[in-house]
């Protein structure tokens, strides 16, 4: 039976006297499934917390999480040995080389000692870093040693890897890099994966669902890619001439249409209803398409939304009547 | 297949054993040491006085040579708890010379650029980091004490008759153990100031600092107060202290065994509360 990637039950982690994390309830992912998970908050909202608590560094107040089925205070270990951690902040050995650095990496994490070195060589590699792997990390750019830390979160082939702001500080070519690495890790890897950003739109780019936090409480999870799938069902357009044959030829093939002006729709097409449909139905009533726009509901409006920020989606509206939004705002 | 062909494949094979993957560490460290010719030359040089000790036990061990010299020329020749007080206090030296020059290497690398994090995240505790991080450092230290040491004594007791041996299984019990005890004082003080101080040199001159300045601020502390607590501070005392007891020697004066023991187990305790309070995966502000 497939298992959550992480499961928080009631969770509330205190540093000093002041508790960070209010008793969070949920259940991420699907192990196995190759999906990424982007955790989202503004700054104090406990994302840091919460992953430093799945890797064991602090302990729950009350309240359990486990990784992969394991508690991550009781069976730390265990937990350990199936993840991959990339701190945000520029950790390295700068005395080490790259082929080092990551040989023990590997070796720490249970590779064996002549497979440590072997996959030391081929992940560098595959983040871009095989001309450099004999220079010490202290010699790298700050674009390499993201690399090196990507590396080494991933040398021992972990079922799940946590990227703590994968992509702060890299140039665009480097960013569009490591977010190909990413996509590469969940799809062609079946890792999962779980993305700690600023940057919603390298979230967006990336993951799967996402978990938005707010002063240590939990607001909103949201599954990105059936509200893609959802999303594609809305339409605005915007058309001229003579509409009232087109609403009710539209009626009549199932979708709910509602007219905000004249020659202005919003439209909720039926499942599996071709967009080529929409554009045939338009010229059999003589009507030329000004504007045809399919909803996207992005993660910024869902961030936005989550944190009070934006009271709907637009669009949202036409779309009650038929389907409420996904994860229900 | 050529590496740089053949892609990035996730590795789903058998792990390593746990104690395996911890002796990455020691190795790593080791390797390291062993890179620095400061070191090979410092260790070098703490063979000598085992040496002149091995030269002296044949010498004693070989009547012939010294045949028509006076029986208070033969006490002197003894090899007795003495003699291996005497070795023990030069070979600790040298001991606390080569941590000055080892130890800073160990822990403030991992440090400097918050590379604990990393170590951290992995299947290993702050507890196995430290005893794999020491165990470099014990293992060298290990090579100028105890075990030319344990040679010096299986020498002799090849070289001497069997009631030699018999009458003296102390001394080499003694030996191993009043070393341990001051190799993990070493290592401690070591590592705990390469987790503190950033600059090796610095670093290197806390070690020195805590036997030698910190011994001469315990003599003077009894010397000015007329108190005998400073021996408490007083880690080169505390250490022979034991030594002596354990070698069945007389004790120095004003020092008692229970005093050696206490003033050695504070400091211990106190290291390794510096150490713990340093070797922390992150930094929490409460």
């Amino acid at each position: 039976m497939p298992q959550p990637v992480v499961e928080l039950d009631d969770l509330h982690v205190s540093l000093g006297r002041r508790e960070i994390l209010h008793g969070i309830s949920c259940r991420l992912g699907v192990s196995g499934s190759g999906r990424a998970i982007g955790l989202l908050g503004p700054n104090g909202a406990g994302k840091s917390t919460l992953i430093r608590t799945l890797l064991g560094f602090h302990t729950p107040s009350s309240g359990r999480a486990r990784v992969l089925g394991f508690d991550c205070h009781k069976n730390r270990r265990r937990v350990l040995e199936r993840i991959g951690y990339m701190p945000e902040t520029d950790s390295f050995v700068a005395s080490m080389t790259g082929v080092e650095f990551l040989r023990v990496m590997g070796s720490l994490s249970g590779l064996p000692e002549e497979i440590a070195l072997e996959k030391a060589h081929e992940t560098l590699f595959h983040v871009g870093l095989g001309e450099a792997r004999y220079r010490t990390l202290g010699t790298y750019s700050l674009g390499m040693r993201q690399m090196a830390r990507l590396a080494q979160a991933i040398v021992h082939g972990p079922e799940l890897v946590i990227l703590d702001e994968p992509t702060n500080g890299l140039d665009p070519t480097a960013r569009r890099r490591m977010l190909e690495l990413i996509r590469q890790m969940k799809d062609d890897h079946g890792m999962s994966v779980i993305v700690c950003s600023h940057l919603l739109a390298d979230v967006e780019q990336v993951c799967d669902e996402v978990l938005i936090l707010k002063d240590g409480c939990m607001i909103h999870h949201a599954d990105l890619e059936a509200e893609r799938r959802e999303n594609r069902r809305f339409v605005e357009l915007e058309v001229e001439g003579d509409s009232t044959a087109f609403a009710a030829a539209l009626e009549a093939v199932g979708a709910v249409c509602v007219a905000e002006s004249p020659g202005r729709f919003r439209i909720v097409l039926p499942l599996d209803f071709e967009m080529a449909r929409l554009w045939k139905l338009a010229a059999d009533h003589g009507l030329s398409v000004r504007r045809l726009t399919q909803r996207r509901d992005t993660l910024e409006e869902i961030f936005m939304k989550a944190m009070g920020l934006l009271r709907q989606t637009p669009g949202e509206a036409a779309s009650s009547q038929e389907a409420p939004a996904y994860g229900g705002l | 297949m050529a590496v740089y062909k053949r892609g990035y494949q996730r590795y789903e094979g058998p792990r390593a054993p746990h104690l395996e993957r911890l002796l990455v560490l020691p190795r790593q460290a080791w390797r390291r040491l062993s890179e620095q010719r400061i070191v090979t030359a410092l260790l070098a040089l703490s063979c000598i006085w085992p040496l002149l000790c091995a030269l002296f036990i044949y010498i004693a061990n070989h009547t012939e040579l010294w045949g028509g010299l006076d029986g208070d020329f033969s006490k002197m020749l003894a090899i007795d708890g003495a003699f291996m007080l005497t070795f023990m206090k030069v070979q600790s030296v040298f001991s606390v010379l080569l941590a000055a020059l080892a130890g800073p290497g160990l822990v403030s690398p991992d440090l400097g650029n918050q590379g604990l994090a990393l170590y951290f995240s992995r299947p290993i505790s702050r507890l196995e980091y430290v005893l794999a991080k020491m165990a470099a450092l014990v293992w060298l230290l290990s090579l100028v004490t105890w075990v030319p040491g344990i040679v010096l004594l299986l020498m002799q007791a090849a070289m001497a008759d069997t009631s030699w041996a018999l009458a003296n299984w102390r001394l080499g019990a003694g030996l191993v153990l009043g070393f341990w005890l001051w190799v993990a004082l070493v290592a401690l003080v070591a590592l705990a100031s390469s987790a503190w101080v950033r600059w090796r040199l610095i670093a290197g001159a806390v070690v020195l600092g805590f036997f030698f300045v910190l011994s001469g601020v315990g003599v003077l502390v009894n010397a000015i107060f007329r108190v005998e607590w400073g021996d408490l501070i007083n880690p080169l005392r505390a250490a022979y202290g034991v030594w002596c007891a354990l070698m069945g020697a007389e004790m120095p004066a004003g020092l008692s065994l229970a005093t050696a023991l206490a003033s050695l187990a504070l400091m211990g305790a106190l290291l390794s509360l510096a150490l713990e309070r340093r070797l922390r995966p992150v930094e929490v502000v409460r």
